[in-house]
């Protein structure tokens, strides 16, 4: 990552983002409220000094929803990117080197799960056990690693043609000198693209399933169950229906903001 | 050009300069090519010589009108006597293919992958002279003929041969009539045998109109003929009639560029080889490629310090057999023997392209570390071998990219003696260098393989080199 030159859409990209993670951030250690905490009395409450963000039908303080959906938001797009980006150059660089069986065995997997919308796989795995994160986490890391495994495989296979691979081979160089000499700098750049478009993927699949209730539970604060929960109430308190539709808008453009454009 | 009434020259160019934009405000906009003026009449010739980085591309856009966007040029070029630049870009257009016409340097670019070739020259006698569709088939077809690509009607570019993609390129570049032909580089990358058919072409066409021929080959400008300018660093060093020039030349630069043509090389001294034990032992080597036989039952030995010579036009499998022998690629039949019991990381290759061979993303200094330590060479080896090869040690603070193509060639030649190589392929090591670097390199090259007792596969698309430079020579021909 040495030669981090971002472009200026990146550069306002990251803004965003790290501005969201210090509100998730910042929300769990300054603002003591729990997000479950019901005061029936306080129902949509309009923002005040206490409740900068109001409150919504159970009287629960949006501040402290908000700040708790992001971070679910957050660190499941975290680790998810970093299970399928981890598996996907893995297989990847294994299917691009070794070629033979291994990479028709793999390929054969990976049209499999081409053949079907990535959403309606996760909707099958959410649905055998609904409500739990862990099948959610799967779900999404399972769909999302099939792009850097392609990505990764294909321009493995350039560089192991490449005269300067073939050159550090020749001179005696191992599997592993040539993977960080030749191999990796190529799959930076693109991986970190496909790393941004993937965390925006999972925090959309992640709103879309709770949305439809096929997600987390209630009471958790998530941004898609939220939203659903909210909808009946747009005409009394838009401005709570809002947040969550704010939120999740504000995570994905910031994302594709990042992903956006190419490092030199 | 004598005469009772004045002719007007086809192109005229006075005080011609190319500029560079400044980048910020105070500083001074950057003068890329120097004044350059000089007028063409019909039925003349003029060819621009000079090696990568003299200019001469700068002048042929600004006589297309196509600099690049940071650029900008200065002075006056006249067409038929027109100013070009009291023209709007539109009309100026207007005088591609009618006027002026461009044979672009790679052929390949400037094609319609897709579309067969002759669709790719009737179509600009419907578009642009605005034919009926039958009777611009026809002249496509006649034009086809004319440049010997009968047959190939219907080919893909992909399917044509480079000198034939050449000439389909200057049909297509030529079919609308215009009278001045701009050729960059025509024959880069062409054999010696479609290099001179392409040039015999361009004569040939040009005693109807005039010609100017940008190229950095002195053989090809000897055959044009004509007129001659000679460039270096975007300024003229020499002018005049060509045999008169080449011939003899007051400007030093020119008489360096003309004795860095291979047939003009003295002989080098080659040592005495026959008592030099074997290195390398191909028998009955055979190889297919598709259903195209490259070469069968091909054995050759080589032993320590022999410089093999290997032309042959370009596809011929020559590069093919190279990889053969270090065992990169897999013969369909034959063996290969490696004598002597040397480490396998001692058989070695020198690339084409330089800087397809360094890793982009690490300063040089980073590979040689690598390969010192992975070895446990001797490091202060580094320091006397690159002055052995004239570099300066500065050059490894820097990346691959920020190396000029002879520096980076002779850094990878550096690299491989490291190990020092008891066989070398040399893959047409300094076909993408100017001819002068490539003199340099390769006598290195020699020298060197010699102090080494190494030996030397070197391929080559030149006879007149291999003839020079090597102790035994093979032409590889398509059976």
């Amino acid at each position: 990552m040495r030669q981090l030159k971002l472009k200026t859409s990146q550069k306002i990209g990251a803004g965003l983002l790290l501005l969201l993670l210090a509100f998730a951030l910042l929300e769990a250690l300054l603002h003591g409220t729990a997000p479950y905490l019901q005061r029936l009395d306080q129902a949509f409450a309009l923002p005040s000094l206490q409740e900068p963000l109001g409150t919504d039908q159970f009287g629960r303080s949006m501040l402290a929803r908000m700040g708790a959906a992001l971070r679910l938001s957050l660190i499941l797009s975290l680790i998810c990117v970093l299970t399928s980006a981890t598996l996907g150059i893995l297989l990847g660089v294994v299917a691009g080197w070794w070629q033979g069986w291994a990479d028709r065995l793999l390929s054969f997997i990976l049209n499999m799960l081409l053949a079907l919308p990535g959403l309606v796989l996760i909707l099958l795995f959410a649905g055998l056990a609904p409500g739990s994160l862990l099948m959610l986490y799967l779900a999404i890391s399972l769909v999302l690693w099939v792009e850097y495994f392609r990505v990764v495989r294909a321009i493995t296979r350039t560089q192991i043609q490449s005269s300067a691979m073939q050159a550090s081979h020749m001179l005696g160089f191992g599997r592993w000198y040539c993977f960080r000499r030749h191999i990796w700098p190529a799959l930076v750049s693109p991986v970190f693209t496909l790393a941004a478009f993937g965390a925006a993927n999972a925090i959309l699949a992640l709103a879309a399933l709770g949305f439809v209730s096929v997600g987390v539970r209630p009471p958790t604060a998530e941004l898609g169950l939220m939203m659903v929960e909210l909808f009946p109430y747009y005409s009394d308190a838009p401005w709570v229906l809002a947040q969550p539709v704010l939120a999740v808008f504000l995570l994905v453009l910031s994302l594709n903001l990042l992903a956006g454009g190419k490092r030199s | 050009m004598t005469g009772s009434q004045p002719i007007i020259p086809l192109l005229q160019v006075e005080n011609l300069c190319v500029f560079s934009r400044p980048q910020a405000k105070n500083q001074a906009p950057e003068l890329l090519l120097e004044p350059l003026s000089f007028s063409l009449y019909p039925g003349e010739r003029l060819t621009i010589l000079g090696e990568t980085g003299a200019g001469k591309s700068l002048l042929m856009q600004a006589i297309m009108g196509t600099l690049p966007k940071p650029l900008y040029h200065q002075g006056r070029i006249r067409i038929a006597g027109q100013d070009l630049d009291a023209l709007p870009q539109t009309e100026r257009e207007q005088l591609w293919g009618r006027r002026i016409a461009l044979l672009p340097q790679e052929p390949w670019h400037a094609l319609d992958p897709l579309m067969p070739s002759q669709e790719q020259v009737s179509e600009v006698y419907q578009c642009v002279k605005g034919r009926k569709p039958d009777s611009a088939d026809h002249q496509a077809t006649q034009d086809l003929l004319a440049v010997g690509l009968q047959g190939a009607e219907h080919k893909r570019p992909d399917q044509l041969s480079g000198g034939m993609a050449q000439r389909l390129a200057f049909c297509a570049a030529t079919a609308a009539g215009a009278s001045l032909i701009l050729a960059d580089e025509p024959t880069k990358g062409l054999d010696t045998s479609c290099r001179e058919a392409l040039v015999q072409l361009l004569c040939k066409k040009s005693t109807q109109g005039t010609l100017l021929t940008i190229t950095h080959d002195v053989a090809v400008a000897r055959q044009l003929g004509g007129r001659i300018l000679v460039m270096k660093s975007g300024r003229l060093l020499d002018d005049g009639r060509i045999k008169q020039v080449l011939d003899d030349s007051a400007c030093q630069y020119t008489r360096q560029l003309i004795e860095a043509e291979p047939a003009r090389w003295p002989p080098y001294p080659l040592p005495n080889i026959q008592q030099a034990t074997p290195i390398l032992e191909a028998q009955e080597l055979s190889k297919q490629r598709g259903n195209k036989r490259l070469f069968e039952h091909l054995s050759l030995q080589i032993r320590r310090g022999e410089i093999l010579g290997l032309t042959g036009d370009s596809g011929c499998g020559k590069s093919t057999l190279g990889d053969i022998l270090l065992g990169l690629l897999p013969a369909d039949s034959g063996r290969v023997y490696r004598r002597g019991g040397f480490a396998p990381q001692r058989y070695l290759k020198l690339y084409q392209d330089p800087p397809a061979s360094f890793a982009p993303q690490v300063k040089l200094a980073q590979l040689f570390d690598d390969l010192i330590r992975l070895h446990r060479l001797d490091a202060k080896r580094l320091p006397a071998l690159l002055e052995r090869l004239n570099l300066s040690t500065h050059l490894l603070q820097r990346h691959s990219h920020q190396v000029s193509g002879g520096e980076l060639q002779r850094l990878a030649l550096a690299r491989v003696l490291l190990m020092e190589p008891v066989f070398l392929f040399a893959d047409e090591p300094v076909s993408r260098l100017d001819p002068i670097t490539a003199r340099d390199v390769l006598q290195l090259l020699v020298e060197v393989a010699t102090e080494y007792q190494c030996a030397v596969l070197l391929v080559s698309h030149d006879p007149a080199l291999v003839h020079k430079i090597c102790h035994t020579q093979r032409c590889l021909s398509l059976p």
